[in-house]
């Protein structure tokens, strides 16, 4: 595989600074009891991106044991972004449909399997010593099944959110701020999709590989940014417009 | 044709104002230097630009329209507002409280009820005045002869909104006074586009009180659907904000 560009380490980067800020601009908002669901999962997200990057992989590993529990920790705090994201998504674009599919038994059931998958992999898989994306021991079986049901239930509930995040966006009456947002999050939940289903059918993706899940992060991101910042706008300008005014 | 050409409004420029710079038009009109240079590059000023040096230069704005083309006919076909336009650009809480008011006219007195309107364009006048001239399928002609999508025409009432050019073609159609249009989306105040100051009062007085009520009706439910779709609209941005804010 070799040594990943500059480039992507630079977005690995970016994705990081862009998960803390997001949730570093919700503090206020949690300190008073709001919006502590997103705040939790861009938290989590940020010790997702975090651990993917060298540095801090290593030096957290170590702390872990050296056997690549990071890793492990990176897998479960994504599933739980996907759970957080998912609940929240659907109320939020009141979607019925897709709620079902990620709350109801098959949701439920992806989640126990890619979760079982994982960990089975995971202690089936020989990691002596740490290695960051566990590149060196990519030729394993039991690696390669475990990074392949990394993928599953992200892919999984990403497809489910695709559909209600297109839907807003192409709601005239919504807002500007809104529509964007919705494209942005259709945009990295879409990405997450078109990366699984790559995955399933072993395509080949070099440095997509790693820049295509990173662009996907900061989609979603900005996304959720963007939905921040219109609200704070709309508290701002302060209550509803008068219809009844002349 | 949406806006004047550029070429054709340099023309005009040079005729009423021989003497002053771009800048110096600006001024006078009072509106931004860098938006009439956006209109120049494009090629394309728009008529809110034309009315406003016009009446910077102290000009008749609806003559000064009628100078470019696709306004050539605009000053000709200066008429008075028919009653349904005026009673079109009474607010709705106006009807009502016209309403209310002669219910308490106990003694019949037939006297007319001097209610104080409010001032127009009103929220919902670009509708109520397409509905009020439309002789049943403007929007249509609309679209067709001015190619513009109908779903953008639509769009565009839906928002409130009506482009000088559909707006003038609009009257063209209905056969009403041809600044009608411009008026009603707040391009000429009324009286520069012919509306008399009460002439929307004359215009309640004569109607009947079952016209009156059927009026306050249609006005109330058109008020219910726009509460209706902006409690919609309002809870779709509640959800977002509550669970991704």
């Amino acid at each position: 595989m070799g040594e990943p560009g500059m480039s992507v380490v630079a977005i690995q980067w970016l994705a990081l600074a862009a998960c803390l800020l997001g949730a570093a601009i919700r503090l206020p908002d949690v300190v008073r009891g709001r919006g502590r669901v997103v705040f939790t999962a861009l938290l989590l997200l940020s010790v997702a991106v975090g651990l993917s990057l060298e540095p801090i992989y290593l030096a957290v590993d170590r702390l872990l044991g050296g056997v690549n529990l990071a890793n492990l920790a990176i897998r479960l705090c994504l599933y739980a972004v996907f759970v957080l994201l998912g609940v929240r998504m659907v109320a939020a674009f009141k979607a019925p449909r897709a709620r079902k599919f990620i709350v109801g038994p098959l949701g439920i059931a992806v989640l126990a399997a890619t979760v079982a998958f994982t960990v089975y992999f995971f202690f089936q898989s020989d990691l002596p010593y740490s290695d960051t994306g566990l590149t060196a021991f990519a030729d394993q079986e039991a690696v390669e099944h475990y990074s392949e049901a990394g993928r599953l239930y992200p892919g999984y509930v990403a497809a489910c959110l695709v559909g209600p995040a297109l839907v807003s966006v192409v709601n005239r009456n919504a807002r500007f701020l809104h529509r964007l947002a919705g494209a942005f999050l259709a945009l990295g939940f879409g990405t997450v999709t078109v990366f699984a289903v790559l995955e399933l059918f072993n395509v080949e993706l070099a440095a997509g590989m790693i820049i295509l899940p990173f662009s996907a992060i900061l989609c979603v991101v900005l996304g959720l940014c963007l939905i921040w910042f219109s609200k704070r706008r709309a508290a701002r300008s302060g209550g509803r417009s008068n219809l009844l005014a002349q | 044709m949406m806006a004047v050409t550029a070429k054709a409004f340099q023309l005009w420029r040079s005729r009423i104002a021989p003497d002053d710079t771009v800048s110096d038009v600006c001024r006078t009109a009072g509106i931004k230097r860098s938006t009439l240079a956006q209109q120049l590059v494009r090629g394309k000023v728009s008529v809110g630009t034309i009315i406003a040096i016009a009446r910077g230069y102290s000009r008749d704005p609806v003559q000064a329209l009628g100078e470019f083309d696709g306004y050539r006919d605009l000053g000709f076909g200066l008429r008075p507002p028919t009653d349904a336009e005026l009673v079109s650009q009474v607010s709705s809480i106006d009807i009502l409280r016209l309403l209310v008011a002669r219910s308490e006219d106990a003694e019949r007195t037939d006297e007319p009820i001097g209610l104080e309107l409010a001032p127009f364009p009103h929220r919902n006048s670009v509708r109520a005045w397409v509905e009020a001239i439309d002789p049943g399928d403007l929007r249509q002609s609309l679209a067709a002869r001015t190619g513009v999508a109908r779903q953008n025409v639509s769009a565009q009432l839906t928002a409130g909104r009506l482009s000088p050019e559909l707006a003038v073609e609009a009257a063209r159609i209905a056969g009403v006074s041809l600044t009608s249009g411009l008026v009603v989306t707040g391009l000429l105040t009324p009286g520069e586009g012919g509306w008399p100051g009460d002439a929307r009062g004359r215009a309640l007085e004569v109607l009947t009180d079952i016209e009156l009520v059927q009026l306050a009706r249609d006005r109330l439910e058109v008020l219910g659907k726009q509460l209706r779709k902006a409690e919609l609209d309002d809870g779709q941005d509640q959800a977002i904000w509550e669970n991704l804010g």
